[in-house]
């Protein structure tokens, strides 16, 4: 950061040209789309030639309209707990992982290293169609009826107390490997000495994790917690893959990247007529949430190093 | 530098692999002689079918050539509206019948078929009114429309000493009694959830609220939609959910298919299009009306389906149009309704007599019965999903007849 | 003496769970695979064992029908495509901000960085009417733009902490002997920064070819689907053959798979790279 200013190094103008080709790619197909998406959502109609400037009237729809408040609290909360899912199994299960697989005498790690990272290499759409089938009392009730496993026998998608949750653990099970890879490695950066220092003292394997090892990979935690908010903000594949695209049971696994994609992109089956100016209000709050919700934690991890 | 020749060697392959696609796409152009016209549709399971109706055409129309191109169902409505204003959407396609349809007519996606030779005259008005603008212009050829019924292995019937139903109260006992047997009675399921509403609730409701008069009086607002008749619906629904599959709320249209196709399930209320499915069926398998509870009439839910329209960009007008006005005429439409999928039915006026002995089994149906579109369809498709989901609660028990009854009338504007 | 008979017993515990959670990964893959190889009814009577009969229909049926090859070339093209061009404008962007001082060029990779936070699936309406008025629209050529965009983000924040790290002395060194700016860019950096480079790539591999929101609303010509987008066809809503939709999932899954498999290390490198930095 604080680096000599050296003469020989010319400033400013010289570089811009460097920097252009990657400065075009991203503000005309980035960051511009995104504040016009901002912009748009203060519009009504599908074309720009019907379209029509209501000032926030797609946001006052959207909230006070019965329908289109009862969907979006719906998709909210359920974005929330889908996050809330991914926390606990995704993050804590690849703290525990990368625990494991960081200790040095044990055998057979990069075995479980390639298994765990496999299903991360698959497109969402394969695992979601794949636990689909899985999932599926028709396919494979008799079966495990015969192998007196019936209590597994349930429409596990089908019901609207079960469906979210199976539909979260289903994209888990998905990205378990890069949460559990980040840790790993920020554990291995994690300078010999301080471990020394804590085993002499006398540490068990728990104080060991607790109050060495956890404070100094917290910056990674941060981070993966951030990719985490923001990539379930976005999540469509998965409910596109399992259920369908209206988050059937009952809407119980509708998430703010499906109701976006029924609202601005598809239109509501069967008559498939979108509400761009509705889908770009969706997409601005998104937006506003993804800001408040990073910014924080971003400025705490920073703080941290 | 290994950069550079990684690069080199990249390039070469990009070249490699993008000069068969450029000349894959240019072979195709060639030959302008020869007129190429895309077809869009929502039925990728017709390709086989629409190919040879489309190859029939050929021998009436030997320079033009009709590609057949459908798009996952799913995905049609956002993906044919995408065509459609980046303007490389197909040349003819399939239109969809009332709003949806209009919809597009508005925008001015769909031409003008009004005058096309043929059109008025060859149909009746009820089998154009679908495809009929609030000011008479028409937007679409209407050419196929679909029933529902009650798919039942003959066999099992028989081997149960079971008769085919003639009322709602004795179909119920029939379930019954298979039920008791270790049979499960119904594949029905409500994973993919349109398919409990548009091929059953929305089947049966013509038994219960009757045909096209009375469904008038719905759309204006002299009855109501939590009467008597409907909470009487819903409560078949509810009466209902315990004869489909155990788990049914993860079976998904296929599933259903594929338990009535193993004889793992007795019956199955669908529409007519997956007549075909069953062809090589290893069992005897027929048809039923789904019966009116007693006091009432059984009608059936015969629903303009599919209609064929013209891109208003099209580039070869001339052709699509004689496309379409052939299929207005005895030969086109006799030659269309040989070709067409199992379970379709030709609309047009004059008698077709179709080979397909479970199409004429579906076909025989409707005599002495009143018939009439999807409830919704018409001029009430807002209340499609909330009926949708009424529907699947009440069947889970979430909510009471009553209840479910309710809470769509009070969506009613 | 206590410690190392600790980490003994830990040994057994740990493997119990790696052992479990691999059970849990590898038997859906391996319902995945043998289910492919049955015929549409036998995977319901026969769900998890080997199939009795091979049916190897799926697979031929696959390639002869539904334009496989099709969309597999066009997922090919567009990905090598894509990640040339971040590989290219990234490395030259990085090049300048790690080596420009100054308020602007911090702005201006905290500008590019901010791209990691925000998804660009957001702005896709607004993308749809862009790609529509440039005429690209049902093309495999809308898709690329988008993916440069969104892998430049984590390109240049990979690439300018690497290049930043290139010895100092030796980029001196070669401006003193009279060479340009661009020589020693891409005779002495781009060499030292290969590792950074192939993290970038492997990074935005996955994510570029199992990309499907993009091909869903910017392609509908059959021609022009790739991988991902094509095979959804084959899940009709009417109609579905399961074994032949896992046949489908295999063959969609295989590419990136092996790849992975032979080059497990750098892949995992490539994830890494994010959170060494971060």
């Amino acid at each position: 950061m604080s680096k000599k200013k050296n003469s020989i190094i010319p400033h400013g103008n010289y570089w811009i040209i460097y920097v252009l080709p990657a400065l075009l790619f991203y503000v005309v197909f980035m960051a511009w789309p995104l504040l016009d998406s901002l912009r748009l959502s203060l519009f009504t109609g599908n074309n720009i030639a019907t379209r029509k400037f209501i000032g926030f009237g797609n946001f006052v729809r959207l909230f006070t309209e019965e329908t289109s408040r009862a969907r979006y609290w719906g998709a909210f909360v359920h974005t929330w707990y889908f996050f809330f899912i991914h926390m606990l199994v995704q993050n804590c299960l690849g703290i525990l992982f990368a625990v494991i697989l960081t200790n040095a005498t044990m055998k057979g790690r990069q075995f479980y290293q390639t298994v765990i990272f496999i299903p991360t290499t698959f497109a969402v759409l394969v695992t979601g169609y794949l636990w689909k089938l899985l999932l599926n009392p028709v396919w494979c009730g008799d079966v495990l009826s015969k192998m007196h496993l019936s209590f597994l026998v349930r429409p596990w998608l089908g019901e609207s107390t079960t469906a979210l949750t199976c539909v979260a653990l289903i994209s888990c099970w998905q990205w378990m490997g890069i949460p559990t890879m980040m840790f790993v490695a920020a554990l291995r950066n994690i300078p010999e000495d301080c471990i020394e220092a804590a085993d002499i003292e006398g540490a068990n394997a728990w104080q060991l994790f607790a109050h060495v090892k956890l404070p100094m990979i917290l910056p990674v935690v941060g981070m993966i917690a951030i990719l985490t908010f923001v990539n379930n903000f976005n999540a469509f594949d998965v409910v596109f893959a399992t259920e369908n695209v209206n988050g059937a049971p009952s809407y119980s696994t509708d998430l703010i990247g499906t109701l976006f994609y029924r609202v601005g992109i598809a239109g509501q089956h069967p008559i498939g007529i979108p509400d761009t100016g509705m889908g770009a209000a969706i997409a601005t709050i998104t937006f506003i949430v993804l800001l408040l919700g990073v910014l924080p934690v971003l400025k705490a991890t920073q703080r941290e190093q | 530098m290994k950069k550079s020749s990684r690069f080199l060697i990249a390039s070469f392959v990009l070249t490699l692999l993008i000069i068969p696609c450029l000349v894959a796409q240019g072979t195709q152009e060639q030959g302008s002689q020869k007129v190429v016209l895309t077809m869009g549709s929502w039925r990728t399971d017709d390709v086989e079918q629409m190919g040879r109706l489309l190859t029939e055409y050929k021998k009436i129309a030997p320079n033009v050539e009709i590609q057949f191109q459908p798009t996952n169902p799913p995905d049609y409505n956002a993906t044919l509206r995408l065509q459609l204003d980046s303007k490389t959407g197909p040349d003819l396609m399939y239109a969809r019948s009332y709003a949806a349809g209009q919809e597009l007519f508005n925008a001015g996606y769909f031409a003008d078929c009004t005058d096309i030779p043929g059109l008025m005259q060859n149909f009746t008005s009820s089998n154009l009114a679908p495809w009929r603008m609030p000011n008479g212009k028409m937007f679409a050829v209407p050419f196929a429309a679909v029933s529902h019924a009650v798919y039942y292995n003959k066999d099992i019937f028989k081997a149960n000493g079971l008769a085919v139903p003639t009322t709602w109260e004795e179909f119920l006992a029939i379930c019954d009694k298979l039920q008791k047997k270790g049979i499960t009675p119904l594949a029905n399921g409500v994973a993919d959830e349109w398919d409990i509403l548009e091929c059953f609730f929305l089947g049966m409701l013509p038994d219960y609220v009757g045909g096209a008069s009375e469904r008038v009086k719905y759309e204006s607002g002299e009855k109501k939609l939590n009467d008597s008749s409907f909470v009487a619906a819903y409560q078949a629904m509810a009466d209902v959910a315990k004869y489909c599959p155990k788990g049914y709320e993860s079976v998904t249209y296929n599933d259903s298919q594929v338990l009535f196709n193993t004889q793992k399930a007795a019956m199955f209320i669908d529409g007519s299009w997956t007549a075909g499915v069953y062809a090589d069926a290893t069992f005897n398998w027929g048809v039923f009306a789904i019966p009116a509870p007693k006091g009432r009439k059984t009608a059936i839910c015969f629903h303009p389906d599919m209609a064929i329209t013209m891109n208003t960009t099209t580039k070869h007008p001339a052709e699509a149009k004689a496309f379409l006005a052939w299929l207005c005429t005895k030969e086109g439409a006799t030659t269309a309704s040989k070709n067409l999928p199992s379970g379709y039915f030709p609309m047009i006026n004059f008698e077709i007599k179709l080979d397909d002995v479970h199409a004429n089994e579906f076909l025989a149906l409707n005599s002495g019965k009143e018939t009439d579109a999807r409830f919704v369809w018409p001029a009430l498709m807002d209340l499609y999903s909330p009926m949708n989901q009424a529907v699947i609660k009440v069947m889970k028990g979430q909510l009471t007849a009553q209840q479910a009854a309710d809470s769509v009338a009070a969506l009613k504007k | 003496m206590v410690i190392s008979l600790r980490r003994k017993n830990k040994h057994i515990g740990s493997h119990v769970v790696m052992c479990i959670w691999c059970l849990v990964v590898l038997f859906p893959i391996w319902v995945l695979l043998i289910n492919s190889f049955k015929t549409r009814l036998t995977i319901y009577t026969n769900p998890f064992w080997v199939p009795e009969k091979w049916n190897f229909g799926n697979y031929s049926t696959v390639f002869k029908d539904g334009n496989f090859l099709l969309y597999f070339k066009n997922s090919l093209v567009v990905v090598v495509l894509s990640l040339a061009l971040v590989l290219i404008v990234s490395s030259f962007a990085s090049f300048a901000l790690a080596n420009w001082k100054g308020k602007a060029s911090r702005r201006l990779y905290l500008f590019f960085i901010a791209g990691m936070m925000l998804p660009i699936k957001i702005a896709s309406i607004k993308l749809l009417e862009i790609m529509r008025a440039l005429g690209l629209l049902n093309t495999i050529w809308s898709l690329v733009p988008i993916y440069v965009a969104m892998g430049l983000p984590i390109g240049i924040f990979i690439l300018t902490e690497f290049i930043r790290e290139v010895p100092r002395d030796l980029t001196e060194a070669a401006i003193i002997d009279g060479s340009s700016y661009v020589r020693v860019f891409t005779t002495i950096t781009i060499p030292l920064t290969r590792p950074a480079l192939s993290t970038v790539a492997i990074y935005n591999l996955i994510p570029f070819w199992n990309d499907l929101w993009f091909p869903l609303i910017f392609i509908n010509d059959e021609k022009q689907k790739t991988l991902l987008l094509g095979v959804t066809r084959l899940f009709g809503q009417y109609q579905t053959d399961w074994s032949k939709v896992l046949a489908v999932l295999t063959l969609s899954a295989i590419p990136v798979l092996a790849l992975y498999l032979c080059m497990s290390k750098q892949f995992i490198q490539g994830v890494i790279a994010g959170a060494v930095k971060g």
